[in-house]
């Protein structure tokens, strides 16, 4: 059963623009949501379906026309799909400008991809002052009156249902993450690939899938220990990555990646204001490299949850290019270090073709742990 | 062997604008030195942080892309980024970035050393990239930090919603400084810091708008010094003093024909991006040498801080080159070649600024379009020198020239 599951996972996450055109094909709308948060309760109660856009391992050559070679490869390669009609189809792509190299994707967004608007989300980094709270309230409602030009159509109770849904996911996904850190026998491809597929697909038939392969592995006996690792990073979903990280035994029993956990850990608060909950939702959020505290949070949880899972080491996997995760990687090596929890940090991105170097820094890594 | 004799720098002429800048400049890094010896308060600040507020409650500050800048005009660039890179920091982080967070390590460089902070004001208008710089700060040194956040806007004018977001940060940020140093706001302080903000910023705009003129009566490298004074103490009296002598010495120079870009002026080119200090002198002969004089650059309307009320002063903040979307920064653009007479647009693809440069290659294309000339960029960074080939630079700016050259027989 677990397995079957499994395969399921492996084949949305393989082929998203499968999934886009099944939506298309139902009648759906999509509207692509863009790294790293996008309001997707909102999205979702006005009748669409929001459909991740994190790039894809690619080749980046139109892309080239409008960004700079130091722009990271997640953002250029959503240009490049962009560019090339792979998400044609979809409604409208929403970019929150979160990071400096997303302001500059939906600048250039208007003038590569015509035909797909470009729906800005702007966030405050001040999020949880209450002159925060209503700016994020502007925010969402800058999205939903694109969406209502699109056809969409906004009502609270539809509203609160999604943030329902989502918050159901979230825990589902939450539960998964436990789950998976007491069954080795799961690999990190296979584990990549059940977070990469709740991209493209609607929440609720996610979290059904997810729930039941939560049930399979509470049946199923765990396998062999392996190395216990905890992964941090933007994105890593690279299956060049992936197999090594198999092929070396090591067993994630925690991650602080953007494009998986993060995205779970905060939900809609309860309240009669279904948008004014969501946004209570953003404020609540933090340990994460794009949002804003000076106390930086994030670097005590990795080394917290790296103890509290028993992981015997940390893998930062750095996004080339990618501010702020390189200014929060001293810090999580100081932090770590002070923890007496090694680290090991390598640099991906979606160009490559070649994961040699990965391979041999993460064996080195391995016999360290090891000893 | 005979030591070589260097020869005596000319004395400058005290009321010049160029003494008066300089000092200002200058006074700023110790007068915040001095102020740290005897116990005051000193702030590390944002470049485009409401300066009202600082100088309003009277903190000593010191500015540290000014300081970085310096440094890397200096030859410390390299020097310093190594340190910072030393401790884990990526060579992809803005270099400015890098050489703050090694000077907070070391806390000297004889380059540039200033007055180490109580405290950090950021202000995000410029890039994100400075929230994460400055939360490194902050924990490094275990010092407060007050973040004003001004979002990048997608829009061409800034939102209602946005003013009053960042208005209510204003005033929180200046309830936590109260609160942290035991200071009081004066409205009538603010009033006068206004006044001196928005008369330093008027005669910054007029003495740059000189470059109407052909030839130019100054060389746009000029400004690249002289905006220090701009980032740092536009809200002194003194500064709209020296602002104005500035605008008194163009209209001079118009007047009399005579310039301070010291050869024929030929062609005439808007310069985009932050200026590559540590090869200033190899960037501007690499200009000077082929007549091509740099009229004009966005700094000239950068520090355009002439408001009226709160709001708009607020909607000045929110509307500074790096906040803005790319139509809004075009079209800043498109006036400035147009009132300048510009003849081609020569971009900086500054290694160390992502937001800068990342819709710059559509940007320029709509400038170079919209105005009819030529557009020519080089690969550079504001401060690391490992990122700039100057035999690149100048094969880019030969071929600039020889369509403008071209542009002109035709």
């Amino acid at each position: 059963m677990v397995n079957e599951l499994l395969k399921e996972f492996h084949e949305i996450a393989a082929s998203p623009k499968a999934q886009m055109d099944r939506y298309l094909a139902e009648g759906r709308k999509v509207v692509l949501t863009a790294p790293v948060y996008t309001p997707e309760e909102l999205i979702h109660s006005m009748g669409f379906v929001p459909f991740g856009a994190w790039g894809a391992d690619t080749e980046l050559k139109r892309a080239k026309e409008y960004c700079p070679a130091f722009l990271c490869s997640i953002v250029q390669s959503i240009l490049e799909l962009g560019m090339t009609d792979v998400y044609k189809g979809a409604s409208a792509i929403v970019i929150p400008s979160l990071c400096d190299t997303l302001k500059t994707l939906g600048e250039n967004w208007k003038y590569a991809v015509k035909d797909i608007p470009f729906i800005p989300m702007t966030y405050p980094q001040n999020r949880k002052p209450e002159f925060g709270m209503n700016f994020t309230i502007a925010g969402y409602e800058r999205v939903k009156a694109d969406l209502e030009k699109l056809g969409g159509t906004f009502s609270n109770e539809a509203l609160a249902h999604s943030n329902e849904i989502y918050n159901r996911h979230n825990k589902a996904m939450r539960d998964l993450d436990e789950v998976l850190a007491r069954h080795p026998e799961v690999g990190a491809a296979a584990r990549s690939d059940v977070f990469k597929s709740a991209w493209f697909m609607d929440k609720a038939e996610h979290t059904e899938l997810v729930e039941k392969l939560i049930d399979a592995l509470k049946n199923q006996e765990a396998g062999e220990a392996k190395l216990p690792v905890l992964v941090s990073g933007i994105l890593t979903d690279a299956p060049g990555l992936n197999e090594i990280l198999d092929d070396l035994g090591m067993h994630i029993v925690a991650d602080d990646v953007a494009a998986q956990s993060r995205q779970y850990r905060t939900d809609v608060p309860a309240g009669d204001d279904a948008l004014k909950a969501l946004a209570q939702k953003f404020s609540g959020m933090d340990n994460c490299s794009v949002l804003y505290n000076q106390e930086k949070p994030r670097i005590k949880w990795i080394a917290d949850t790296a103890k509290a899972r028993g992981a015997k080491g940390v893998i930062v996997v750095m996004t080339k290019f990618c501010d702020p995760e390189e200014f929060d990687y001293p810090l999580i090596k100081k932090a770590c270090d002070a923890a007496d929890i090694p680290v090991a940090i390598v640099e991906v991105d979606r160009q490559m073709e070649h994961y040699e170097q990965v391979r041999t820094n993460l064996e080195t890594f391995r016999d360290i742990l090891m000893m | 062997m005979a030591e070589e004799v260097k020869k005596a720098p000319r004395p400058v002429d005290p009321n010049s604008a160029k003494y008066k800048l300089g000092k200002i400049a200058g006074d700023a890094y110790a007068n915040a030195i001095e102020a740290k010896k005897a116990g005051k308060p000193v702030a590390w600040v944002s470049s485009n942080f409401p300066v009202e507020i600082p100088e309003t409650l009277g903190l000593y500050t010191v500015y540290p892309e000014n300081q970085a800048a310096g440094i890397a005009a200096r030859g410390a660039g390299e020097r310093m980024c190594n340190v910072a890179e030393a401790d884990g920091y990526s060579n992809d982080i803005c270099a400015y970035a890098r050489i703050s967070l090694a000077y907070a390590k070391l806390k000297e460089c004889p380059e540039q050393d200033v007055a180490m902070p109580d405290v950090l004001l950021c202000c995000n208008n410029i890039c994100n990239c400075m929230i994460k710089w400055y939360e490194n700060l902050s924990q490094e040194l275990g010092i407060p930090m007050i973040m004003l956040d001004i979002p990048f806007n997608p829009d061409y004018e800034p939102s209602r919603a946005i003013i009053d977001y960042v208005g209510a940060q204003f005033w929180d940020a200046v309830h936590k400084l109260e609160a942290l140093f035991g200071i009081k706001w004066d409205d009538e302080k603010f009033k006068a810091v206004t006044e001196a903000s928005c008369r330093s910023s008027r005669a910054w705009l007029e003495a740059t708008a000189q470059a109407k003129y052909t030839p130019s009566p100054f060389n746009g490298f000029d400004l690249l010094n002289h905006m220090a004074v701009m980032v740092t103490a536009r809200g002194k009296e003194e500064a709209g003093e020296a602002m104005e002598t500035l605008l008194k010495e163009y209209k001079e120079n118009h007047e009399n024909g005579t310039s301070t870009f010291r050869a024929e002026e030929k062609y005439r080119v808007m310069f985009e991006g932050i200026a590559c200090w540590p090869y200033l002198r190899a960037t501007s002969r690499g200009l000077k040498d082929r007549g091509i004089n740099m009229v004009t650059t966005i700094y000239a309307d950068a520090f355009g801080f002439d408001y009226s009320s709160f709001d708009e002063m607020i909607a000045a903040y929110c509307s500074v080159p790096n906040a803005i979307n790319l139509e809004k920064s075009r079209d800043k653009r498109i006036k400035l070649c147009k009132d300048n007479n510009v003849e081609g647009l020569l971009v900086h693809t500054n290694r160390s600024c992502k937001l800068w440069s990342g819709f710059m290659p559509e940007m320029s294309r709509q400038i170079g379009e919209a105005c009819d000339i030529p557009v020519a960029s080089f690969d550079g960074d504001q401060a690391d020198p490992r990122n700039f080939s100057e035999a690149q630079y100048d094969t880019r700016v030969q071929g600039l020239m020889e369509i403008m050259e071209s542009n002109k027989e035709a």
